[in-house]
């Protein structure tokens, strides 16, 4: 289906990318109003730009501290889930043994679990290890959710792999394991990465965990950080605007760069080869 | 997992397959499946939180130790002072005393119950409280549970009709302050709160939560079938070469990508009634009745959720859509070109059978997140206005959290996994074992 782009075709194109892209131009038009002017008028430029909002968004809570969280809570779940995945995903595609189907069921199962079923006893675990408020007390929920994913995905590009490769590694003398540390592991390196960059949006993304089990405002992650910053008694549209654009600007970074690995890995969780 | 590299240590392929399973099989049940498990369990309980008769699962009768001993500690003392200072309530005070003494005895007969009274007894003494449950709690039989108690209640009564017969206001408060002290020994001895399925039989006539159901399935629903039918269509319109591609990818990633809070934040502000541009600029379109219609109106509400969630999923759905058409091969469409077949008849009957599983295991997950959407709901609405918008998992989490309430709230977050459950059952159904083909050999 190949057919020749038309000047119509990019019309609709530009059309459906402003759609996308409307709220994000909004917020950031707006985050460099004077404040004044935000609740004044619908004025698309203003004409007087300014960093006054952003200069408030991050005195008035403490964004960086919420972003250190975030990336250090995402990073370490995503460690943790890849490395216990890799075995997994790498036993279930390439190793001969017995109840692939229910392993992977349990797995799928296990990603469809709805948080809000598991979330009280986990709560009560976190709270009776001592780990409230802490990195750790949200590493552990966050499994729940990236390891099955990880499995999922890897799966997938493990099995890509050639199985020739296996046979030969077995012909020189080479372990099981010799074969999965020195073979096929390197070979599925960008698999890897690309499962790494979903589970660390997922993780970077969660909202009930943390909102739950961190509760102090030092230890909460960015997407619970950034809805405190309406008050019962008013809505600082200029912090919430300056601060959604600083937040956003890592997740722009992380899909211009990689956008063609979390393509490749978002269709390969949820297509059959 | 090193070892087996040393000679005469190597685990053969099988073996080693499940040693590579067995680690993540055991998180998964250890974070996954005994959790929903507990949930279920916490379910059959009145279990509160904020309430220290009912904040452990009991299912027998249990003694809550630390304040047992606290006040057992003083009632030796009230009592003499009360015989001592009123001589017509000497009697009735030495009675009691002797009651509760005998009691107290039978209970620390058993070897380990009285080690466990003399620990927080010490601990009492240095104010340090008692975090161990296994120490602070203890389980009694229930006979002897319910006569204690008994007598705790009833020697309270007595004091407090003494009470009122007592000469002066003086007394009196002595009497009372006595009574109240077994009154409040007496409610440290706890009953079972075990209560069956009471839980799941008051939800099942809670409008709130049929209501809260409703709103889920309804989102669900139309959120899915909008972005399907809009993520098709953008889908079917690029999948064609043109220039900015990865631009253009790029740009559909981005709400995929920020957090559905961070995207509810930005959302709430375009709806804002106020200052809001999109309540702006529909009001002077005559779309909407009002600039403030969106975000305080039951309708307005509903509408604004499926707006902002249709915003950030439609992209991603048309991704993975635009995948399962790339794997179409040309030539089926070229073939039916040359039958005289139109678009139409080309888009029913080669797109969409082909596309099928695609389909199938994009809504599988697009309907099971839909379905247990909070984030969005929760920063965008709270639920409201007057709980038109809350869906089932955040009327979860208000009972579970800010009432406390972790019996109450197990019931919903289990209704909420039955409904997953349900859903994923007929989805699997339709796919069949094209889910896993992919996967295992």
């Amino acid at each position: 289906m190949n057919k020749k782009a038309g000047i119509g075709f990019y019309i609709f194109l530009t059309a459906f990318v402003f759609l996308v892209m409307f709220p994000f131009i909004w917020v950031f038009l707006t985050s460099i109003k004077p404040v004044g002017e935000i609740f004044s008028s619908f004025r698309w430029f203003t004409t007087s730009p300014t960093l006054d909002s952003y200069d408030a968004a991050l005195t008035n809570r403490p964004l960086l501290r919420y972003m250190l969280n975030s990336f250090v809570v995402s990073g370490l779940t995503t460690i943790v889930s890849l490395a216990f995945a890799a075995f997994t995903a790498y036993a279930v595609t390439r190793l001969p043994i017995k109840g692939k189907g229910l392993i992977l069921g349990i797995v799928l199962a296990a990603s469809m679990f709805p948080q809000i079923a598991i979330i009280s006893p986990i709560f009560n675990l976190v709270t009776d290890l001592g780990l409230r408020n802490s990195y750790l007390g949200l590493v552990i929920p966050y499994i729940t959710i990236s390891l099955p994913l990880s499995i999922w995905i890897l799966a997938t590009f493990f099995k890509k792999i050639p199985f020739e490769l296996e046979e030969s590694a077995k012909l020189d003398g080479a372990s099981p394991f010799q074969t999965f540390r020195k073979i096929i592991f390197p070979l599925a390196a960008p698999g890897v990465f690309t499962t790494g960059i979903l589970v660390f949006i997922a993780a970077w993304n969660e909202y009930l965990f943390s909102l739950t089990i961190n509760s102090d405002d030092a230890w909460r992650t960015v997407p619970v950080g950034i809805s405190m910053y309406q008050s019962q008694y008013s809505v600082p549209w200029g912090d919430i605007s300056a601060a959604t654009v600083i937040v956003t600007i890592p997740i722009v970074i992380l899909v211009l760069f990689f956008q063609r690995r979390i393509v490749s890995g978002l269709t390969s969780g949820s297509m059959k080869e | 997992m090193k070892k087996n590299n040393r000679r005469g240590f190597q685990l053969n392929e099988k073996q080693l397959g499940y040693a590579m399973v067995l680690p993540s099989l055991l998180l998964v049940i250890a974070v996954v499946l005994w959790p929903v498990a507990q949930s279920f369990y916490n379910s059959l309980f009145d279990y509160r939180l904020n309430d220290p008769t009912r904040s452990q699962l009991m299912l027998g009768s249990t003694i809550d130790l630390e304040r047992y001993v606290d006040n057992h500690f003083y009632i030796e003392g009230q009592l003499e002072t009360l015989g001592s200072e009123n001589e017509e309530l000497s009697a009735t005070a030495t009675a009691i005393q002797e009651d509760i003494e005998g009691f107290h005895a039978e209970l620390i007969q058993d070897e380990e119950m009285k080690q466990k009274v003399e620990k927080i007894d010490e601990m009492l003494a240095s104010y340090t409280p008692v975090r161990d449950n296994e120490l602070k709690y203890a389980d009694l039989d229930n006979d002897f549970a319910s006569e204690y108690r008994d007598t705790l209640t009833n020697a309270q009564n007595e004091l407090m009709s003494a009470a009122e017969q007592a000469p002066n206001e003086e007394v009196a408060s002595t009497i009372t302050q006595t009574a109240d002290l077994l009154g409040a020994t007496s409610e440290n001895i706890l009953e079972s709160n075990f209560i069956g399925l009471a839980n799941y039989a008051k939800y099942l006539k809670d409008s709130r939560m049929w209501g809260a159901l409703g709103n889920t399935a309804f989102f669900t629903v139309v959120t899915v079938a909008l972005e399907l039918v809009i993520g098709l269509a953008v889908a079917l319109l690029i999948n064609r070469a043109f220039k900015g591609r990865g631009l253009v990818r790029a740009s559909v990633l981005i709400p995929w990508a920020i957090p559905t809070a961070v995207a509810a934040m930005m959302w709430g502000f375009l709806y804002d009634g106020q200052s809001g541009i999109v309540s702006h600029y529909m009001e002077v379109f005559n779309l909407i009745p009002g600039a403030s219609w969106l975000l305080s109106t039951a309708d307005g509400g509903m509408f604004s959720i499926i707006l902002a969630d249709v915003w950030k999923t439609t992209p991603y759905m048309a991704l993975l859509l635009l995948a399962g058409l790339q794997t179409i091969p040309a030539p089926l469409y070229e073939a039916s070109n040359v039958d005289g077949a139109n678009k139409w008849q080309q888009f029913w009957s080669i797109t969409l059978p082909l596309l099928k599983s695609s389909i199938l295991v994009a809504l599988l997950f697009r309907s099971l997140d839909a379905f247990r959407v909070f984030d969005l709901i929760y920063v965008l609405t709270g639920g409201g206005p007057a709980n038109a918008t809350e869906s089932i998992s955040v009327y979860a989490y208000k009972t579970l959290f800010a009432q406390q309430n972790f019996g109450e709230g197990s019931v919903l977050s289990v209704i909420v996994f039955l409904c997953v459950a349900l859903i994923s059952f007929l989805f699997v159904k339709l796919i069949g074992s094209d889910l896993f083909a992919g996967r295992t050999k």
